[in-house]
């Protein structure tokens, strides 16, 4: 077992789960959709970003890329937010709140993919 | 750069990951911190107020307590996440410094520009393997020549030399072993523009193994490579190396010349020895005895030499290397530095002395000792390191056989004209008279420096005026190449020193021989010369004008109006 490689999938998986968790629920209730959650998974997903750094295979680049285009959604979802709350104090109406998570929703594909290339490359290196 | 892009971001994931975590920790804290609003009301920030402060905080530009006033509560926080995000942040800016600090990261980086040095040529260009007295004299004049070269050698100290050097063109100087096939292909060894490998280390070995890779990977680029002995020369042939050279072989070759035909040597030696040398004087080696201190390869080879001329030869050699099992009867055992050797191997009834040992104190010790014993005697010594030359000039020997400069000079006369070594094998086989002759005629051309050697080809591609004249139906005289430009009157200092029709060759051709598509001409001259011969290699006008003394203007409107002119001028008539 490689310690390294425990971490790497940790972080991977961890960015799909809190993505899902955000997203999961009525696409503009407010209440269903908290702020902490949306936190972590950006957090998270520049974490498992910078972990796909510097990795030269070629299955490593398409991980890279996955991680930047989940970045991209979860900081223009996070953008979002703070300018319907504190910019222009709208406050998150539902078409505001639908925006965001629709967002979220493009970045949990990104996440998927992530995982199902990471589960890809691990079964064929059993194999 | 690929390289250096992952080894940054390879070292600098940790500091990344925890300058994340940090911001990441200070932001939610905050916003789980209570605090107490301007109305005195129980709040809390939202991410985005949190976030706010842990930017500024962390980057300590800190703009105080905003939006609110602090609780004591959020003030402790503020203490921790100071502590973290700053320490992050020095985490993560000393990793950057430790990693442009590296050696390894160094020279990455290094290797990374020379070799986008080395795509970004766009000509043809020369490696020269090994920067020594050879290389660096190869480098020099090519880039003088507006020739561009890549340079290769292991040794720090020399490729620092080069860079600090004055050479006009940028040279990309890389400091790694020529012998591992992959920096050759980093050096541009596969590259379309690569011309030719020169390969001029101080070690047989290496220069075998640089010639037999770049045979190898790279079939279209000539290889020149130095080969000190006999066997190594002799394997490089057998795999088809382009030119190799053998100084030992090449000062055997001068000194049969020197010693049967005078002024043939004055001839090769002046034209092969590299863009600083001068005309060896009038003064040649006497025909009595000779002595020859050390019998090593080069020894060997040149006593060789000498006793088929039928010279006498006594041999001084020290014996303690292996070949003094071989050391031809009558020789004397020992340095020769000393004036009982001198004396015992007959100095003073001896016409000429010659140093060959690998020791440069050696060879002026034995030098400046024979003279004092016999003021007469020809000195003649092998150069071994070039920074030693002052010493040798100093000394005011007949002769200084410098086998690095014999290399470059070989090289760079057959780079400058591929039919340079037919000229010289005819010129060795013709009388002396016709070297003397050549001399006299080269003298008056060149005021400084060697003359040098270019060829002309007649074509469509190298020679187009000359070319579209004959097309024509026209008589191209090879007088007319040499006739200057601008004053038809006038001759160029050029001079054809050869001319080569399908497999025939002949030396110093006629001035009124008819060119013929195809003919291949040596031309020496000094290097002004060049352009006015392009001139009429490429320009109708100026060739119509040496040949035919019209100047007739070139362009379409011109043309037109002498068209005009012409026809307005038959109708009076």
């Amino acid at each position: 077992m490689n310690l390294g490689k425990v971490v790497f999938g940790f972080f991977v998986l961890l960015a799909l789960t809190l993505n899902f968790g955000f997203f999961i629920g009525d696409i503009d209730n407010p209440d269903h959709h908290n702020v902490y959650e949306l936190f972590a998974a950006l957090v998270v997903g520049l974490i498992a970003t910078v972990m796909k750094l510097g990795e030269r295979s070629q299955i490593g680049a398409v991980l890279l890329a996955s991680s930047l285009v989940v970045d991209l959604h979860l900081i223009a979802a996070a953008v979002i937010w703070v300018v319907a709350v504190h910019v222009t104090e709208v406050g998150l109406t539902p078409a505001v709140m639908a925006s965001i998570v629709s967002l979220s929703g493009g970045a949990l594909l990104a996440n998927l993919l992530s995982v199902v290339l990471l589960t890809m490359e691990t079964s064929s290196i059993n194999r | 750069m690929n390289a250096v892009l992952f080894l940054f971001f390879q070292r600098m994931r940790l500091p990344l990951i925890t300058l994340i975590t940090a911001y990441a920790v200070a932001t939610v804290g905050f916003t789980l911190i209570p605090g107490v609003d301007d109305q005195g009301e129980p709040w809390r920030m939202s991410v985005f107020e949190a976030f706010y402060v842990v930017s500024y905080t962390g980057s300590t530009i800190g703009f105080g307590e905003v939006p609110y006033e602090f609780s004591q509560a959020q003030r402790l926080w503020t203490i921790a996440s100071i502590y973290l995000t700053v320490f992050a942040w020095l985490f993560g800016i000393g990793s950057i410094i430790a990693l442009l600090q590296d050696p390894t990261c160094r020279q990455v980086i290094e290797r990374a520009r020379l070799q986008r040095g080395v795509r970004r040529i766009n000509e043809p260009f020369y490696i020269v393997c090994g920067y020594g007295d050879a290389g660096a004299l190869l480098t020099g004049t090519l880039s003088s020549r507006h020739q561009r070269v890549v340079v290769i050698d292991s040794d720090r100290q020399r490729i620092d030399r080069l860079t600090v050097e004055d050479l006009g063109a940028s040279v990309p100087a890389f400091c790694m072993d020529a012998r591992e096939p992959a920096h050759l292909i980093e050096a541009g060894l596969r590259s379309r523009w690569c011309a030719g490998v020169l390969a001029v280390t101080g070690s047989d070995q290496t220069n075998l193994k640089i010639a037999i890779t770049s045979k190898l990977l790279n079939h279209k680029a000539a290889v020149y490579a130095r080969a000190d002995r006999r066997a190594t020369a002799d394997n490089m042939r057998s795999f088809g190396t382009d030119h190799v050279l053998e100084p030992g072989v090449e000062f055997c070759r001068r000194l049969r010349l020197a010693l049967t035909a005078a002024d043939a040597f004055r001839l090769h030696h002046w034209l092969s020895s590299g863009p600083h040398a001068s005309l060896p004087g009038t003064q040649m080696p006497p025909r009595g005895r000779w002595i020859l201190c050390g019998y090593n390869p080069l020894g060997q080879a040149l006593h060789q030499t000498l006793e088929s001329l039928g010279v006498d030869v006594t041999v001084i050699d020290s014996g303690t290397e292996k070949e003094n099992n071989l050391l031809p009867p009558g020789s004397v055992l020992g340095r020769g530095t000393e004036a009982p050797t001198l004396e015992e191997a007959g100095i003073r009834s001896a016409a000429a002395i010659l140093a060959l040992t690998r020791d440069d104190a050696d060879n002026l010790s034995i030098l400046v000792t024979a003279r004092e014993l016999n003021p007469k005697l020809f000195l003649a010594a092998r150069e071994n390191t070039g920074a030693n030359h002052l010493l040798y000039e100093a000394a005011e020997l007949d002769f200084i056989g410098r086998p690095s400069l014999v290399v470059a000079g070989s090289i760079l006369s057959q780079i400058s004209s591929p039919l340079f070594q037919t000229f010289i094998d005819l010129i060795e086989a013709e009388e002396n008279e016709v070297s003397a002759r050549l001399l006299q005629r080269l003298g008056h051309t060149t005021d400084e420096g060697p003359p040098q050697v270019r060829t002309v080809r007649i074509s469509h591609r190298r020679s187009p005026a000359v070319s579209r004249a004959l097309d024509h139906g026209e008589t191209v005289l090879l007088e007319a190449l040499c006739r200057d430009p601008r004053h038809r009157q006038a001759l160029l200092p050029v001079v054809p020193l050869l001319l080569q029709r399908g497999d025939e060759s002949w030396l110093c051709p006629e001035p009124d021989t008819a060119l013929e598509s195809g003919d291949r001409i040596l031309f020496a001259g000094p290097p002004s010369a060049g352009p006015q011969l392009d001139k009429l290699l490429f320009m109708d006008r100026a060739l119509r004008y040496v040949r035919t003394g019209e100047d007739h203007p070139e362009g379409w409107l011109w043309r037109r109006y002498r068209d005009h002119q012409n026809s307005s001028r038959s109708r009076v008539q």
